[in-house]
């Protein structure tokens, strides 16, 4: 591996991996993955694959505010390959692209394995949530069929009491 | 009924490491396609007498029997045979009460079908397709508990008395014999043994042996090892029946008897050659007639010879490359390279009609093989053809710049008509234009290749869904199409049927991490420079990250109908409310409406008081 500080040049590449300049003062989509990217480098080695809580909290925060794990995980994507290009380009040392290309990769399984999770567990909450609604059907139609028996009854009453 | 040809069978006995004596009998009797393994049981010796008196008489039965009786009827009665004989001997003195023995036999019919008789807890297993599969279920007092439904088979397991039999041979003067008709396929093993072998093994270390290609008395031998490693706690005997493998596929018998017919004959392919005038071939100009013969004909001969030996065009694409190649460096044209080809293909002919004369078979496969091998070399030709025509293009395009340059033409910059260079004749030949995608080199792809198989190599076994990630990831790098169809595909096919929930989805990602570990390691493994082993990670992370997200595209297809049906269930609630609420309001007008009534039937004094029951 060469002398080059792996994390910082790494860091470098973060505008135009991101592409900032379009985004302003926002933080740009893909921000949680290239910082997961980052802190995966700062680990070093083999961490547990998918413990990084912090990328589990970017993604459940932008899920939270509203973007879909579709657009989650495409910008997963770009930042991926935008990076592959990025590393080709910036990085001279093999060995110093390998170890980004390992991190890199680990970071993408981990954002799929994320946004898999959110969306198996909407679909938990979804699949509860609609026995609720059946639930409150049954009682909106008991409560229905005794006030059609009621009306019934009412127009009856009401025809019968007729001089 | 005499032994089936190709029916390979071994067996083998071993005392243990406990016991003193082998009380384990093996009934080997090729001549009559009978096999069998028998348990004794029982004190002072008689365990040993009473599976050798069982053995005894279901042979002298089968010897006996054997062309008056149909297989099935005749291997029941010989096992029959088999326990009057030894409740008999049991008789005959008082130390031999209670012996009896287990047995499980196999009567080979032909070498596509048998019959199978056991009773006790010996045990036949077949081997298909690498898989083994039980053929045959213990008579114990537990199994049976189990098929009555009075015990479940977790609760077997642990039963204290899972290994009393139910039956033996013995006990009684007859007994219930449990019989299977076998049909066997090309390449099938049946295994017979006793608890001996199962109770001190697993079942994926039998199957893994008995699937291990081995020859039959090896695999015995390897499995009796197996059980004695496991503990050898009682005799173990192993009998191994293996059915005659398929005959040779039609690309055996070419690689085999074709390759070698089509070499014994290249002296005829060589005289039709000359005869038809090959030396005299403007091509050949300049070489002695038979150094032209030896340096195109026995070349082609040879060229097609192995060919045919490895199943593959490359040698007769070689030779036709280099010949025709050559031509055209010497400017050399068209006709003469055709005239060539044509002699040659008409020795060729000839060779093939003769194989076929003699073996009309083996010519029709040789002929297909050979044409095949002679379109080759037309189709490497053709390239070349089609080279040569691209660098006239190019040469004609050029010119045709040139004459551009030289010539004043302001008229023609004002002209809508087409320039030359902008409607090429054939678009593949215009010269800013690959022919194909030019995609990953080979270097590369062979890299991928062995990085992926090394990968393999270091996964378990039963680590089957890894293997398949590692398999898809091979196709989905070295895909040259760049649009990632594969790694869609790819994904459809690991993903499969699953639930929707953390035990369905979580399996897939862990494996998919797995792959990604191991790949990583892997292509630290492969003879390459540095850079090659970081493009080679680098193609393999963009194929790990496309299959990784066409999976989570298919997890996010899978729980988009919750969402869906959520949605309509939601809507229909809203519905239900509003009917609600509308019969709400009829029932609250008819109410007043009611009170109306009964108030106006009032004398006018009461009028105002009365109120509604509702």
């Amino acid at each position: 591996m060469s002398d080059v500080d792996l994390i910082e040049a790494t860091k470098v590449l973060r505008d135009e991996v991101l592409d900032t300049a379009e985004h302003g003062d926002r933080d740009p989509p893909g921000a949680e993955v290239f910082d997961a990217l980052i802190r995966a480098l700062e680990v070093g080695g083999e961490s547990v694959p998918g413990l990084d809580l912090q990328l589990h909290d970017g993604i459940t925060r932008r899920l939270a505010w509203g973007d879909s794990e579709e657009a989650v995980l495409a910008d997963a994507e770009m930042v991926f390959d935008r990076l592959m290009i990025a590393i080709e380009r910036a990085l001279r040392d093999p060995a110093d692209r390998m170890v980004l290309i390992e991190a890199a990769t680990q970071v993408a399984v981990t954002v799929a394995r994320v946004v898999s999770l959110a969306a198996v567990a909407r679909a938990a909450r979804d699949r509860a949530a609609r026995l609720r609604e059946e639930l409150a059907q049954r009682q909106l139609k008991e409560v229905l069929e005794r006030q059609r028996s009621s009306i019934v009854r009412l127009e009856l009453e009401t025809k019968g009491s007729l001089p | 009924m005499s032994p089936p040809p190709g029916v390979r069978v071994a067996g083998d006995s071993h005392v243990g490491k406990v016991r003193t004596a082998n009380e384990d009998s093996l009934v080997v009797d090729a001549a009559r396609g009978l096999y069998a393994v028998l348990d004794g049981m029982g004190g002072a010796s008689a365990g040993d007498l009473a599976s050798q008196t069982a053995r005894d008489a279901i042979v002298d039965f089968v010897v006996q029997r054997r062309l008056t009786m149909e297989p099935r009827a005749l291997l029941e009665a010989a096992i029959q045979a088999g326990c009057t004989a030894v409740w008999n001997c049991a008789q005959l003195s008082r130390e031999r009460h209670g012996m009896g023995t287990t047995v499980v036999a196999c009567l080979l019919i032909d070498a596509t079908r048998a019959v199978i008789g056991h009773v006790g807890d010996s045990r036949a297993y077949l081997l298909r397709g690498g898989r083994l599969q039980a053929l045959t279920r213990d008579h114990t007092i537990v199994e049976e508990l189990v098929d009555r439904g009075l015990l479940s088979p977790e609760e077997a397991e642990r039963h204290p008395y899972k290994n009393v039999l139910s039956r033996n041979l013995g006990a009684k003067p007859d007994t219930k014999v449990d019989l299977l008709d076998v049909e066997l396929r090309p390449g099938d093993r049946l295994l017979l043994c006793s608890d001996g072998l199962y109770g001190y093994a697993s079942t994926e270390a039998i199957q893994y042996l008995l699937g291990s290609g081995d020859a039959p008395n090896q695999v015995a031998r390897d499995l009796i090892d197996l059980a004695l490693r496991g503990g050898g706690g009682d005799n173990v005997s192993t009998l191994v029946i293996e059915a005659p493998p398929a005959a040779p596929s039609s690309t055996q018998v070419v690689r085999t008897s074709g390759a070698v017919a089509w070499w014994q004959l290249r002296q005829r392919f060589m005289h039709v050659a000359r005869e038809g005038g090959l030396a005299d071939n403007p091509i050949c100009r300049g070489l002695d007639p038979e150094e032209a013969l030896d340096l195109v004909g026995l070349s082609l001969c040879e060229a097609i010879f192995h060919d045919l030996e490895k199943s593959t065009g490359v040698n007769v694409w070689t030779f036709a490359q280099n010949l025709a190649g050559g031509w055209f460096a010497r400017s050399g044209e068209w006709a003469p390279l055709r005239a060539l080809m044509d002699i040659l293909v008409r020795a060729a002919r000839t060779v093939v009609d003769e194989i076929r004369t003699l073996e009309p078979s083996l010519g029709f496969l040789l002929d297909v093989a050979v044409s095949r091998a002679l379109v080759v070399a037309e189709l490497a030709i053709g390239g070349l053809l089609a080279e040569r025509l691209r660098e006239v293009d190019s040469d004609l395009i050029q010119l045709h710049a040139a004459v551009m340059d030289t010539i004043d033409q302001p008229s023609l910059d004002s002209d809508d008509t087409p320039k030359f260079v902008d409607s090429p004749t054939i678009p593949f030949l215009r010269p800013d234009r690959p022919v194909t995608n030019s995609g990953i080199n080979a270097e590369l792809v062979s890299a991928i290749e062995k990085t992926l198989t090394i990968a393999r190599a270091r996964t378990s076994p039963r680590a089957e869904l890894l293997r398949q990630i590692l398999v898809a990831l091979e196709t989905i790098a070295t895909d040259t199409s760049g649009n990632f169809a594969s790694a869609v595909l790819a994904a459809r096919e690991l993903y499969g049927v699953r639930s929707v929930d953390d035990a369905g989805i979580m399996p897939l990602f862990d494996a998919l991490d797995q792959a990604r570990i191991i790949t990583a390691a892997s292509v630290h493994q492969i003879t390459a420079t540095d850079a090659l082993r970081a493009k080679t990670l680098g193609a393999i992370s963009a194929a790990h990250q496309r299959l990784v997200s066409a999976m989570t595209g298919l997890v996010l297809e899978a729980v988009a109908p919750f969402s869906e049906r959520l949605r309509e269930v939601q809507a229909e609630t809203v519905a239900l409310r509003d009917r609600v609420a509308h019969a709400e309001g009829k029932r609250a007008q008819l109410e007043r409406k009611f009170a109306t009534t009964i108030d106006q039937s009032q004398p006018w004094e009461q009028r105002g008081t009365t109120e509604s029951e509702w």
